[in-house]
């Protein structure tokens, strides 16, 4: 028996610290649904009205589209540089690979604002235009070290032998890659690339400073909650609660459908 | 070189390991170059360029370049920096060391007590779903609770143990310590349910025959063997706490601005870049001194297993 310890008591903690988190989830979507103008008691009744509006609202509906956008482009990023990043922290052993690893980190520890500020001095200096592009480029570089370490860790388990063996069998780089490396980290890539995709969807930090005339969901959102509380900003808030829930729940079923073919074929 | 021209293919083995190393290099190259050259152009040249900017001053909302260190030398002398850095640093902590209180049980039980694999990956699910959900929706549910038209206070007064609202919940430090740690305890409870999924039943077990009690496991077994996943998530939640802007001005009162909200002020309302840039370098090296720190610190606590 792996458990220990007074059962009854242990998940009575567990139990409390689950609704710590969820009851806060419960109440913006049970407030989404109250016919009132502000958020708050008592409950006056659901109604549907916070919906129509939320989807009539063209700036919120536009902000999606931009988010998905620039998720889109840091999923693309993420994967072009940062792929090649894991193989060769992995494989190679090169002169300041210390100091090339602690920068890629980086940004994890580093505050948005200042990753936001360092790029924002960067492209005034160019001249670029602010843009979704340079949030894109922001976010990019902020979130290349998620890629990097699921996709490293996932090359550390595999070990060198498959490649070994396939480069001995007469593969070429290309070979290896494309039969060896790339089916073996398939599925944390794409984990990866979807852990991307949802933090930038939400990303507030980075994007802050680098947005431009056009803004992504967060940022119209902050807007939103900055001027006034609309009960408008609940049900934007249940429906982002329940992408979200959709999109996670297919991650997980993906990779963990992957992840035990993958250890029956070893 | 000469050497194998002379003897012939057969028996040239120090050509043939050069050009392959030559070409081994060549790989690595192929591999390192994009994102060296990524890493070079957004991030070194970036912060090269602040580091540019911190030594000038700003003057009538312009940046004029010069060689001084007088922002650095603000940075840690003049108010508010060095105390809002300071206080930044107490929040991350908080949050930090609250979080991964309240996680603990949760991780606990998700590694030890869950009977079948289903429901194991069921209380998983559940522990990802808020992480995931949008951390602006997040700090916005505990403006709604806290606030004085909130959930809490509406119930205090229904059940009549208080005749006004109660002020003190928002708009201060207490709050915004509440809202961060609400935002990281999921992240908490997976980094550390991550380090005691790897306590083998073998121990448990044996532990368990050689007659150790429940809490003589827990202190000298899975606590001590929690530790690399406690700081691991630790540090992450004290790093993103820490760069916070989002909770202060949510929930925060007027003094609990914390750097990255003064970072906002000083380029939006003051246009004072240098300083700007001086805080991120400053903040940056620190940001670095924690990697080095953290990655020595999990090295030590590791438990062999």
């Amino acid at each position: 028996m792996r458990a220990f310890g007074n059962r009854p008591f242990v998940i009575s903690l567990a139990s409390a610290v689950l609704l710590f988190l969820y009851a806060p989830l419960i109440v913006i979507v049970i407030f989404s649904f109250n016919d009132s103008d502000y958020t708050g008691l008592p409950f006056n009744g659901v109604t549907l009205r916070w919906y129509a509006e939320l989807l009539s609202d063209s700036k919120i509906l536009g902000s999606i589209w931009n988010s998905v956008y620039v998720g889109l482009g840091v999923v693309v990023l993420s994967v072009t540089f940062g792929l090649p990043a894991a193989i060769a922290l992995e494989r190679y052993e090169f002169p300041g690979k210390g100091l090339f690893r602690r920068i890629v980190m980086l940004p994890i520890v580093l505050p948005g604002i200042i990753t936001g500020v360092a790029l924002l001095s960067f492209y005034l200096t160019l001249h670029l235009r602010l843009s979704l592009h340079t949030i894109m480029l922001g976010q990019g570089t902020a979130l290349m070290c998620i890629t990097i370490t699921e996709v490293f860790a996932r090359l550390q388990q595999m070990g060198k032998s498959q490649s070994e063996a396939a480069v001995n069998l007469g593969a070429n780089e290309w070979e290896v890659f494309r039969h060896v490396t790339l089916p073996g980290i398939k599925s944390s890539l794409f984990g990866a690339m979807l852990i991307a995709f949802s933090i930038s969807f939400d990303e507030i930090a980075v994007t802050f400073l680098l947005t431009g005339r056009e803004n992504t969901l967060p940022m119209t959102l902050w807007s939103l909650l900055r001027r006034e509380v609309t009960p408008e900003v609940n049900a934007a808030s249940t429906l982002i609660i329940a992408v979200s829930v959709i999109l996670i729940v297919i991650g997980m079923y993906a990779s963990r459908g992957k992840g035990a073919a993958g250890n029956g074929a070893h | 070189m000469t050497q194998a021209t002379l003897t012939g293919a057969g028996a040239a083995p120090g050509l043939v390991l050069r050009s392959a190393r030559r070409i081994e290099r060549r790989r690595m190259l192929m591999w390192l170059i994009p994102p060296i050259a990524w890493f070079t152009v957004f991030m070194l040249v970036p912060y090269g360029l602040l580091f540019y900017y911190s030594l000038g001053h700003a003057e009538d909302m312009r940046f004029v370049p010069g060689l001084s260190l007088a922002n650095f030398v603000k940075v840690f002398t003049a108010e508010p920096y060095l105390g809002v850095i300071l206080k930044s640093a107490r929040i991350g902590l908080m949050t930090a060391v609250f979080s991964a209180i309240i996680a603990w049980p949760l991780a606990f039980a998700l590694a030890f007590h869950t009977r079948s694999a289903a429901t194991k990956f069921a209380i998983y699910l559940m522990v990802i779903v808020p992480w995931w959900a949008s951390y602006l929706v997040k700090a916005y549910a505990w403006k709604t609770i806290l606030g004085t038209n909130g959930i809490l206070n509406a119930t205090l007064q229904g059940l009549g143990l208080t005749n006004e609202p109660v002020r003190l919940f928002l708009y201060n430090e207490f709050s915004v310590v509440l809202t961060l740690t609400y935002i990281f305890t999921p992240f908490a409870v997976l980094s550390i349910y991550a380090q005691l999924e790897r306590v083998p039943t073998s121990m448990i077990e044996a532990a368990k025959n050689l007659g150790a009690g429940g809490w003589e496991i827990f202190r000298r077994i899975v606590l001590p063997i929690s530790i690399p996943g406690v700081i691991a998530g630790g540090v992450i939640t004290f790093s993103l706490a820490f760069g916070d802007f989002v909770a202060p001005v949510l929930v925060g009162g007027s003094d609990s601005l914390m750097i990255s909200n003064i970072v906002i002020n000083l380029l939006g309302v003051a246009f004072d870049w240098p300083m700007a840039a001086a805080i991120g370098l400053v903040i940056i090296t620190l940001g670095l001194g924690l990697i080095s720190l953290t990655g020595w610190l999990e090295e030590k606590t590791q438990v062999r297993l």
